[in-house]
């Protein structure tokens, strides 16, 4: 069969990847590339985003060439159609951060009230600079007290009660301005995302231009919402991240030991699952079965959360869930929710891994589920270590192959972190940038898509920027690529040009900084915020863009539209379905510009993606009336 | 003599002509209970992916005339049944599979069909129940971007000329035919070449 997307075969692949696909398929085992395959031609009308089954009129397509309909039965034309489908995915990607983030509230409570085993108030001082900066008093307090009111006026911010949600009281005030004038300030987190399921009903928002302005309120809801309630209150519960290194790709998994991964995004349960492989009983069990001992490693965000906290060791990012298996070293792959292929309980039937989900909202046929109730959090992860363990005496001889050596990687950048690499104010960093040995920065995020060559672009691209002088914050599937390709040591400083090498040396710092899980894109958004305040000036203003090379959820549209809207030019390396509109179009390429000072941009090829980000920069630092440099033609 | 016509650049890999033809080869020919049916209908178009996701080719038989599988098969099951019409009788076909190799666009494929018990050839019938009503074929009323038009060859070929081929030496040399899909097709050819 012809294939389209042959990123399957690229050169560029990870040794372990390359050598597991090649495991796979002598194996029998199918994997997301040839379901890939299996699916292209993929369909037009789709791919453009002029199909709705918003309602059964339809489902209606639009004939983009303009011969057949131009309308839906309900008269919608493509701009509508594309609008509507747009905000309905910005909503999946915002409830599914801020359910998240719901979750880790809910866990917060409970320790508050005493109620949760396994889990405490691990940084303080955390909670109560967070009480102080929500107006709460801290002086003389119980600390649980504290964690109480705080959840109290959090769970406020999931409902529709206020006039804005608590954090974009850290938003710089002209960028509120321009919220306010557009009406788009996330008044609530569940409010907006209910708000914009209604407007995409049929016969409610029919002018494209008013439902994707609520696309952008419904994003920030998540951005300065959801996903920031996740990331700071984990910090609280588990620690913030500071520095740590740790070891990446699947060499991390260990042949004569019970290796144990855990995948998906929620920390709360990977968490109580290090210390329970930790427990003597069990690791007397291990080695009964002649295992020297239980190895846990993460797999897409959970991983991160855990490596960023505790320095566990990454086994990969999302094309590497149904590789890992492959080894046939994986004695069990724990799984919570978000981005885990439902191939997985698949794959693994043709070896011996166990696939243990724990989230009641997500289950998957042919896993064991153990429900996961952060009261019994301790007790609940021992079960689970169990199972992992005596599934090891289960391993079949012939199926097992750990490809290569792990790579070193320095994790854990907080904004507290980079804060106190710097010496706990921004200066010297602005200082840098002022001077132009750093130019600016960029945030690389997001997913792996098997239409890209894993890890290329998001590589590639940081690379390029790094050797032009410009600061490269991670998370995510990048953060996991970037380690793998040894761009996140302090010795990494070597790759990147002559100024940002001085101040990476100086600080002992990568020139690549893993600021942790898809929800902490949260994170970068409040050292842009920080960065601004400090210079008296709108985000738009500052010397900074965002990519997400090699993206594919919803939640990446909800984050890359906070992001835009917070005033962060972003650079998508796959295409949104949209096209179908051209006004849409231009208006997310060129119009958003007037709007919100900045705009959406696609540009698959890494290296050319570059150059416009260095170009980006440079009219941003000409803007701030910095020296500026002329950026070459690749 | 009628054809179903291709104008592959308008294909946008939908499919819907594929599920279109299985229904209309099917028992029932209803789109909501067809694919419940045993066998299970298939498709006589197949839309093959092309060298970038913004193109697609919908293959299917071309009814030649004289029609290779036709001199091939050694049965007879393989048949001309009107001026412009190939088609098989799943009675006569032995399963030798000689059609499908000398059949110069690989559209002849073996599988069950209502009535044998073992795989017979399956090709495009330009569905004649259709036909005889004065109807398009399945997959030509489907396709909504008309990628697919059925009527005499003459006609079809003579009209994209005047729409087509004799426009392009009316251009000036840095004018471009306009393509309302332009900006797709240069990001998906762009998407595709991320092969490093």
């Amino acid at each position: 069969m012809t294939t389209i997307h042959n990123a399957r075969s690229a050169e560029s692949l990870p040794a372990d990847t390359r050598a597991m696909i090649d495991k796979a398929h002598a194996d029998g085992v199918e994997t997301v590339w040839d379901r890939l395959a299996a699916q292209e031609p993929q369909c037009g009308y789709c791919v453009l985003g002029v199909s709705c089954r918003n309602c059964v009129m339809g489902p209606c397509r639009i004939d983009p060439y303009g011969v057949g309909p131009t309308k839906g039965v309900c008269g919608a034309d493509a701009d509508v159609i594309v609008a509507r489908n747009l905000g309905r995915t910005i909503v999946a990607g915002a409830s599914a951060h801020s359910d998240h983030g719901r979750d880790i509230l809910e866990a917060f409570e409970a320790v508050a009230h005493g109620e949760a085993s396994g889990y405490r108030i691990t940084d303080e001082d955390k909670l109560r600079r967070l009480a102080g900066e929500f107006g709460l008093e801290t002086d003389n307090r119980d600390i649980n007290d504290i964690a109480v009111e705080v959840a109290d006026l959090l769970f406020g911010d999931f409902g529709s009660q206020r006039s804005q949600v608590t954090f974009v009281d850290r938003v710089p005030k002209p960028r509120t301005d321009k919220w306010r004038e557009l009406d788009v300030v996330p008044r609530g987190i569940d409010r907006e995302n209910v708000e914009m399921m209604h407007r995409t009903h049929m016969g409610v928002d029919n002018d494209y231009v008013n439902i994707l302005l609520h696309g952008i309120r419904t994003s920030l809801s998540d951005g300065w919402g959801g996903s920031m309630v996740a990331t700071e209150l984990s910090d609280v519960l588990f620690g913030t991240p500071a520095p740590v290194t740790s070891t990446v790709n699947l060499g991390v998994l260990k042949a004569d030991h019970v290796n144990v991964a855990m995948h998906g995004h929620n920390p709360l349960l990977s968490d109580v699952i290090v210390e329970a492989a930790a427990d003597p009983e069990l690791v007397e069990l291990a080695k009964s079965y002649g295992a020297a001992g239980i190895n846990v490693v993460g797999l897409c965000c959970t991983g991160n959360e855990i490596l960023m906290r505790r320095g566990v060791p990454m086994a990969g990012n999302h094309l590497m869930q149904e590789l890992a298996i492959v080894t046939g070293a994986l004695d069990a792959m724990v799984i919570d929710y978000q981005c885990i292929m439902p191939s997985v309980t698949e794959v693994a039937k043709c070896y011996h891994t166990q696939v243990i989900s724990t989230a009641d909202k997500a289950k998957f046929p042919g896993a064991t589920h153990v429900s996961f109730d952060p009261s019994h959090g301790l007790e609940t992860a021992k079960q689970i270590v169990q199972i992992a363990v005596e599934a090891f005496p289960r391993r079949i001889g012939g199926r097992i192959n750990i490809p290569g050596e792990p790579v070193s990687m320095m994790a854990g950048f907080s904004v507290e972190a980079i804060l106190g690499a710097l010496g706990g104010t921004p200066k010297p960093l602005v200082d840098a940038i002022v001077a132009g040995s750093i130019r600016g920065a960029v945030g690389i995020v997001g997913c792996n898509n098997p239409k890209i060559p894993q890890d290329y672009a998001h590589v590639e691209l940081t690379k390029q920027l790094i050797a032009n002088d410009i600061l490269v914050l991670v998370t995510g599937c990048s953060a996991v690529a970037n380690g793998k390709a040894g761009q996140m040591m302090p010795e990494s400083a070597e790759l990147a040009g002559p100024g940002l090498r001085a101040v990476c040396e100086a600080l002992g710092i990568p020139p690549v900084l893993h600021m942790g899980s898809c929800v902490d894109n949260a994170r970068i958004i409040h050292l842009a915020a920080a960065l601004a305040d400090y210079l008296g000036v709108d985000i738009d203003a500052l010397p900074l863009a965002g990519a997400a090379p090699e993206w594919y959820s919803e939640k990446a549209v909800s984050i890359g539209t906070y992001v835009v809207a917070s005033g962060i030019t972003t650079v998508l390396g796959v295409q949104p379905p949209v096209f179908g509109s051209p006004n849409v179009v231009n208006l997310l390429t060129s119009g958003l510009d007037g709007v919100v000072g900045a705009t959406f941009q696609v540009i698959p090829d890494p290296v050319e993606a570059a150059t416009m980000i260095r170009r980006h920069i440079e009219t941003k630092r000409a803007g701030l009336g910095l020296p500026t440099i002329e950026v070459p033609d690749v | 003599m009628r054809k179903v016509f291709i104008h592959a650049d308008r294909c946008i890999g939908c499919r819907q002509c594929e599920f279109a033809c299985a229904t209309e080869h099917s028992v029932s020919k209803d789109y909501f209970t067809a694919f419940l049916e045993t066998p299970t209908p298939q498709s006589r178009i197949h839309v093959d992916p092309g060298p970038v996701p913004s193109l697609s080719y919908p293959n299917n038989c071309r009814h030649c005339n004289p029609a290779p599988c036709v001199r091939i098969c050694p049965s007879g099951a393989m048949m001309r049944v009107a001026e412009d019409r190939v088609d098989v009788d799943p009675e006569l076909c032995i399963g030798c599979a000689m059609c499908a190799v000398v059949c110069p666009f690989d559209v002849i494929q073996f599988g069950q069909v209502s009535g044998t018990d073992v795989p017979v050839a399956i090709k495009c019938d330009l569905c004649p129940d259709r036909l005889a009503e004065g109807r398009e074929p399945a997959c030509v009323e489907a396709c909504m971007v008309d990628a697919l038009e059925f009527g005499d060859v003459n006609e079809m070929v003579e009209r994209v000329r005047q729409t087509g081929s004799v426009q392009m030496f009316a251009l000036t040399a840095d004018e471009e035919p306009a393509d309302p899909l332009a900006a797709w097709r240069a990001c998906s050819a762009a998407e595709a070449n991320v092969t490093a």
